[in-house]
């Protein structure tokens, strides 16, 4: 029987339980499809309700993982196959080639200048762009970039560009790294994958995509971090200029995917407090239907906070939200609390959109066979009350993967997956 | 013998070496002049963490005999520990040593390499003034008691006790009424979520009255409890009998519940104990031994008003669970019967787990969901005020109100007895409400339920588990605990014996002799916080690690 | 409100047959008090067991040779004391004893402290220098209850807390008559065991103590105006404290400088050749012995949360600087900052003992509030 444990996902779910699991002596893999760890709290520059600078909060977790002798990182990896039972767990795992040697690497970033080729940045949230050769942001850990060998001219054959390996001191580049297929024997697993954000491009009459002055809240969360896009400036995407007026909608796709995403109403009181801040003359406008407040310090939180905010609107049917440009400005309609048709002109409209589960996880769940629910999050408590079990004995959920919320829980779900996994032993 | 300081430059690359002068930095140091007596040796390298650099360092500090070691290189966040790693391979104790940070502080925030060389010469002077004040500290190992005490027999403590226990680790589960159990068994049905029926739960109790490596302990009480992680000596005393029972646990874990607000305190709520109004509570136990909802005369209620958020005003905080029961219930009174008309008022709905939305989407077209502002009750009437501002005035057959969830009354008791702090609503305080939420501020006092604030059943189930995660890595049978080494201390001599560090220690790592009449740290507690030092009126309090002349010798360097 | 009991005779005689009465019915084991010393020109606090001691005691005296809490200190430290005994002081002896008690300092279990309507003390230079003449004077005030003359020593005269305070049993003097006042528990018990009935109103003397604080608050108030000039700013406390010669009296005789080794007389306060000389490097020059107001700042910032307006730190100054009022001065500022007020009550905790997060935050307010209102001065 292997005490080894395979996780997968290096948000604070995936890492907690890493820790937890070191300390105790066990073996573990640690599994992350992006090449930095840390999940997405580090996208937010803090995090409600202390509003503790996030960097500060996960730093030394990112840290001690990094520097455990018990923990395998593998980034850039996903989890290919896996055969066997609990206690007997088969896995192979594909780890991209990075091209970059991680011990030589010392993070100096010398070898992004020089690199002719530009692409999205899909971890700023498509609002900046990075080179070929990479790290997601300034601060990712490990602090080692990556090539995408499909955008690097070298790589995908264009020509023989050699810029960055010249650029580079200690001889880190290796054009000749390959991907490779690493098979590891676990007792457990953990699944810790996180979520993603509703993608509201299609949504016709909230006018992302089209508007440029909409955004989502992660976008939002970029373009407020001082890391970010905008270094912290909050100038818009066209105009470069600050917005005089902000919209932030809560409830955005609520009733699409059937669900509350229990954190968004919390954290769009967060979003008034930053506007506030960086911009103390602008309007803000909360547009809200259910308050929802489930954590004994959430409701302090917004008191405080619902002062910054111009208004709080109650609008009575959240599925009558309409944006559209009008002019200069964007035009917010909404049914207001007398059912009345109303609506208010800005120059700014924040999306607080629904949390869904991680992109890329359906195949994932399949690969390790263990049941999703309606929504497609990992189903749990499938044997009793209070488990982090999946459908397949052996393998636990922990965090938003089982479906949206807030990080304690998240964590608790993590601790709580280690003693399921432990107490077996 | 004599000092031999062992000073390394690193040159993090071009990290550092591009933004200084590294040979200037190293002439400069060789030049000091309170130094020209005593024998340095300064080196640089080019990356001092890396597997080479390592073994560089290990093999020049054994080969040298260094009594001190400085090393300039990056913040002690990053590498501090690598460097102590590396020391503890060599006969130089770790805490001999000293990182400087010259790349954060000085490379990386200067565009002029000459400040920036300067500086760092500064620093790195400053620091080798600071490591000839260091002592070594050592290491100790104490023996731990893998065992738990669980305060507490609902469902939350039976569910620590089981996920915890083992062969060798045994559970003392304390309860301080007659029988095991909690409020789950006054419910008829759980919510469907929820994933089971009830006697899961029950089958929880058997379970743990049947597991030989827990102990129960009914009618009893948390008499006394002294010590700290893997060492806490208790006393329990059982009510009924007086008699006490001595124990060493390594672990504790909290999970004495929560009550509920009565509504006849609250100014708004005006009714008498025979008028048809109910608690949520009252309801559920109602539906659960006579499977039928009746009004005090026995008859069935025509129309049922359910009142969320009753004193929540006042309390503050949303008790969670509520949107969820009443949903519940009014599925319990649909069944009855659809001619019961069924109106709730509400503010917002609180329905944060994914299951939730679904759930209350069920019940929309059978129950008359009104949103409001304000509500009062008199007898059965309620006055209020809709969201959209109107006045309006119901009076059903029944009220029933989803009262608030507050701390139980002995929280205050417990605290003060484990030195655990309680938030300012009277819950138990997290150590950290995000990155370690079942943790107290005291190490191996764990907080798991609604001791620590509103929380559902499986919410309650995960939050033990958890406290049982949290026991199973920190306390493993057989394995030593290595407190803290940079503690405090306080000097006898100096000491008054005013208390105050006591009050101020967070983590009740002082203890006072009254033979003596002195405070005294206890080393296995203390976390060298430094609260203590700052407090001492006679300055008889100093950290092992940051004693006032190391500081002033690092400072004074720095200010010159 | 309380009744009190009159006590036959004047004042002195009235108390001492008091205290002998005590002793003789065992409802104290001995009684602390002050007596003269055999020079005749001062008093030493004497824990009085053979009652028949007592007719040389002195129970009022015109000066404080030190702070009686000091004395009830001593007894009371350390020991488990199963010997009754009651202390006699004035009103900010009663408060220093107060704070040493919170201080962990002095236990009151086995402790009955009495106090009486103080009509100041005298500055002991002054009284050593003409013993006799002071102390005619003295009685002269006692004898007319004048509760504002300028003989007495400057924090007297601006003293409002001059009557009742935490006491157990206080001495109430009105018309020449002495009424004893029950204060407390303890209080209450003495006044059963010696099988007194309190019978006197007590509505006329408080009135008339009312009425002379209210005069000397303003007194007091005025003299601070005064005396911000003296300790605000760093330029100011070195013209004020220009004068002193670091003898460090003030610390010893002040009861609440109980440290065993004072943190300025210790060697972390005392930097060696090298920072030295690289002071005078900075500044051009250095006065040896270093850091002189640094000891009376650091003074005040440890002790002045608790400081009581004693006075006693004046009285032992050789140069004849004002300290009293300047640490009066500040410790009323410090004390207003933190809502507290030395010696009142043995349940109130010490600010130090009670952090509260929140506390940091209204302090940065104020300070940002105070560099608003500087640059606006500016």
């Amino acid at each position: 029987m292997n005490n080894n444990v395979l996780i997968i996902g290096s948000g604070i779910a995936g890492m907690d339980a890493s820790l937890m699991l070191s300390r105790a002596g066990k073996k573990v893999f640690l599994v992350e499809k992006l090449s930095l760890i840390g999940g997405k709290i580090i996208k937010n520059e803090e995090s409600f309700p202390n509003l503790d600078c996030s960097t500060c909060l996960i730093a030394p977790i990112q840290q001690d993982i990094l520097q455990d002798k018990n923990i395998e990182v593998m980034t850039v990896s996903t989890v290919q196959k896996v055969e066997g039972t609990a206690g007997n767990f088969k896995v192979k795992i594909f780890k991209k080639a990075r091209y970059v040697n991680m011990q030589d690497c010392l993070g100096c970033g010398m070898c992004y200048p020089p690199c002719p080729v530009s692409q999205i940045n899909e971890w700023e949230e498509n609002l900046m762009e990075k080179k070929a050769v990479y790290v997601p942001t300034a601060g990712s850990l490990p602090n080692v970039p990556v090539i995408d060998a499909d955008k690097c001219l070298r790589l995908n054959g264009t020509e023989e560009c050699n810029k960055c390996a010249e650029a580079c001191m200690f001889g880190a580049i290796d054009f000749t790294e390959k991907d490779e297929e690493i098979e590891v024997e676990v007792g457990s697993i953990i699944v810790a994958t996180g979520f993603d954000t509703l993608d509201v491009s299609e949504m016709e009459n909230l006018g992302y995509g089209k508007i440029s002055g909409v955004y989502t809240a992660l976008e939002f969360e970029r373009l407020f971090s001082s890391n970010g896009p905008t270094e912290g400036k909050l100038t818009l995407r066209d105009s470069k200029k600050s917005p005089e007026s902000i919209a932030i909608i809560h409830c955005v796709g609520r009733d699409d995917v059937g669900y509350c995403s229990s954190v968004c109403c919390t954290y769009s009181a967060k979003h008034a407090h930053f506007l506030k801040h960086k911009l103390p003359n602008a309007k803000i406008y909360n547009f809200y239907n259910d308050i929802c407040l489930p954590d004994k310090t959430y409701q302090k939180f917004h008191e405080k906070i619902k002062g910054h905010a111009t208004e709080f609107i109650f609008q009575a049917d959240r599925n009558k939200m309409n944006i559209i440009q009008k002019g200069a400005k964007i035009e917010v309609s909404y049914i207001d609390k007398k059912d009345i048709k109303n609506s208010v002109l800005v120059d700014m409209v924040i999306l607080a959109n629904a949390m869904v589960p991680a992109n890329s996880s359906t195949e994932l769940y399949e690969t390790l066979g263990i049941e999703t629910d309606k929504y497609g999050f990992v189903a749990s408590q499938t044997f009793r009350i209070g488990s982090v079990a999946t459908s397949k004995p052996g393998i636990f959920v922990a965090g938003c993967a089982e479906g949206p919320k807030d990080i304690q829980s998240s964590v608790i779900q993590a601790e709580a997956a280690v003693a399921q996994i432990l107490s077996k032993n | 013998m004599s000092d031999k300081i062992g000073i390394y430059v690193c040159e993090c690359g071009p990290n550092i070496a591009s933004r200084v002068h590294i040979d200037k930095i190293m002439e400069d140091l060789a030049k000091l002049e309170d130094f020209k007596d005593k024998e340095l040796v300064i080196k640089n390298h080019k990356l001092l963490c890396s597997v080479d650099g390592k073994k560089f360092l290990e093999d020049e500090i054994n080969e040298n005999g260094f009594s001190h070691l400085v090393l300039a290189a990056c913040s002690p966040r990053d590498h501090d520990t690598t460097f102590i790693n590396v020391c503890k391979k060599t006969k130089l104790n770790p805490y001999m040593y000293r990182i400087i940070n010259i790349r954060e502080q000085c490379a990386w925030v200067y565009s002029d390499k000459d400040v920036a060389t300067e500086k760092a010469v500064r620093y790195i002077h400053a620091g080798m003034n600071r490591v000839l004040y260091q002592k070594p500290l050592n290491e100790t190992e104490l023996d731990s008691n893998p065992d738990v005490l669980v305060i507490g027999g609902g469902t939350t403590g039976i569910e620590a006790a089981l996920s915890s226990a083992g062969e060798n680790r045994k559970i003392f589960l304390i309860e301080k009424e007659e029988n095991l159990g909690d409020l789950t068994s006054k419910l008829k049905e759980l919510l469907p979520r929820q994933g089971s029926n009830l006697n899961v739960l029950k089958q929880r109790i058997s379970d743990v009255q049947n597991n030989k490596n827990i102990r129960i302990f009914t009618n009893t009480e948390l008499e006394s409890i002294v010590g700290f992680l893997g060492n806490f000596e208790i006393v329990l005393k059982n009510k009924k009998s007086d008699e006490t029972t001595e124990l060493l646990v390594g672990a504790v874990v909290m999970a004495n519940g929560a009550e509920l607000q009565n509504p006849q305190e609250l100014t708004d709520f005006n009714f008498q104990n025979d008028d048809n109004v109910f608690t949520a509570q009252e309801v559920e136990e109602m539906f659960s031994q006579s499977d039928k909802l009746t009004l005090r005369n026995g008859n069935e209620p025509k129309s049922v008003a359910l009142v969320h958020c009753v004193g929540r005003k006042d309390l503050g905080y949303c008790s969670k669970i509520c949107c969820n029961y009443l949903q519940k219930i009014a599925h319990y009174i649909n069944e009855q019967s659809n001619n019961i008309e069924i109106t709730e008022f509400y503010k917002h709905l609180c329905l944060p787990n994914k299951e939730d939305q679904e759930y209350h989407q069920k019940i929309t077209d059978k129950v008359n969901f009104v949103r409001i502002t304000d509500i009062s009750l008199c007898g059965t009437e309620l006055n209020l005020t809709k969201i959209n501002g109107e006045n309006s005035t119901l009076k059903p057959d029944m009220v029933i109100l989803a009262t608030g969830i507050i701390p139980a009354k002995d929280n205050p008791k417990f605290a003060k007895m484990l030195k655990v702090d309680l938030d300012e609503r009277g819950f138990f305080n997290e150590a950290h409400l995000k990155k370690d939420p079942i943790s107290t501020n005291t190490d191996g006092v764990f907080i798991a339920g609604t001791t620590k604030g509103p929380a559902g059943i499986s919410e309650s189930i995960l939050q033990a588990q958890a406290c049982a995660g949290k026991i199973l890595t920190q306390l493993i049978p057989g394995q030593k605990i290595i407190p803290e080494v940079m503690v405090s201390e306080i000097l006898e001599a100096y000491c008054r014996g005013c208390k105050t560090c006591l009050d101020v220690c967070g983590f009740g790592a002082i203890y006072f002799d009254e033979d003596k009449g002195v405070s005294i740290v206890n080393e296995a507690i203390c976390r060298g916080c430094g609260n203590c030092v700052g407090s001492c009126p006679s300055g008889s309090i100093r950290t092992k690690y940051f004693t006032n002349p190391q500081l002033y010798q690092e400072v004074k360097e720095a200010l010159r | 409100m309380n009744k009190g009991i009159k006590l036959e005779g004047e004042i002195r005689k009235s108390i001492l047959d008091f205290f002998e009465k005590t002793l003789s019915n065992n409802t104290f084991d001995a009684v602390l008090m002050p007596m003269m010393v055999p020079s005749e020109d001062s008093y030493a606090w004497i824990l009085v067991k053979d009652k028949n001691l007592l007719k040389d005691a002195e129970p009022i005296v015109p000066i404080m040779p030190i702070n009686a809490a000091k004395a009830l200190k001593r007894y009371t430290r350390i020991g488990d004391g199963k010997f009754k005994i009651a202390a006699l002081m004035k009103p900010c002896e009663i408060r220093a004893t107060i704070e040493l008690v919170k201080l962990n300092q002095i236990k009151l279990d086995d402790v009955t402290l009495f106090s009486y309507d103080c009509v100041g003390a005298l500055p002991m230079q002054d009284f050593i220098a003409e013993p006799q003449k002071k102390g005619t004077l003295f009685d002269k005030l006692l004898k007319e209850q004048i509760y504002n003359s300028d003989e007495t020593k400057p924090v007297c005269q601006i003293c409002d807390k001059f009557s009742n305070c935490a006491s157990d049993l206080h001495f109430a003097f009105e018309n020449g008559n002495v009424v004893l006042i029950s204060n407390s528990e303890k209080g209450d018990k003495t006044v059963t065991k010696m099988k007194f009935s309190p019978n006197i109103d007590l509505k006329n003397w408080q009135n008339n103590i009312d009425a002379l604080a209210t005069d000397k608050k303003k007194n007091r108030a005025e003299t601070f105006e005064l005396v911000k000039k003296m300790a605000e700013g760093f330029d100011n406390l070195s013209e004020t404290f220009a004068l002193c010669i670091n003898c460090h009296n003030c610390s010893s005789v002040c009861p609440i400088c109980y440290c065993r080794k004072c943190y300025f007389d210790s060697a972390v306060a005392k930097p060696n050749s090298d920072v030295k000389m690289m002071r005078a490097k900075q500044r051009g020059g250095i006065a040896l012995p270093l850091d002189k107001i640094m000891f009376h700042t650091g003074r005040m910032a440890h002790m002045s949360l608790s400081c009581v307006s004693c006075g006693l730190c004046s009285d032992a100054c050789p140069v004849n600087i004002p300290v009293a009022q300047i640490f009066s001065y500040v410790a009323s500022q410090t004390q207003k900052t933190f809502d507290y007020v030395a010696g009142e009550n043995a349940g109130d905790a010490l600010p130090m003992k009670e952090y509260k997060l929140d506390e940091m935050g209204e302090l940065g307010e104020m300070v940002k509030k105070a560099e608003v209102q500087e640059s606006h001065n500016e």
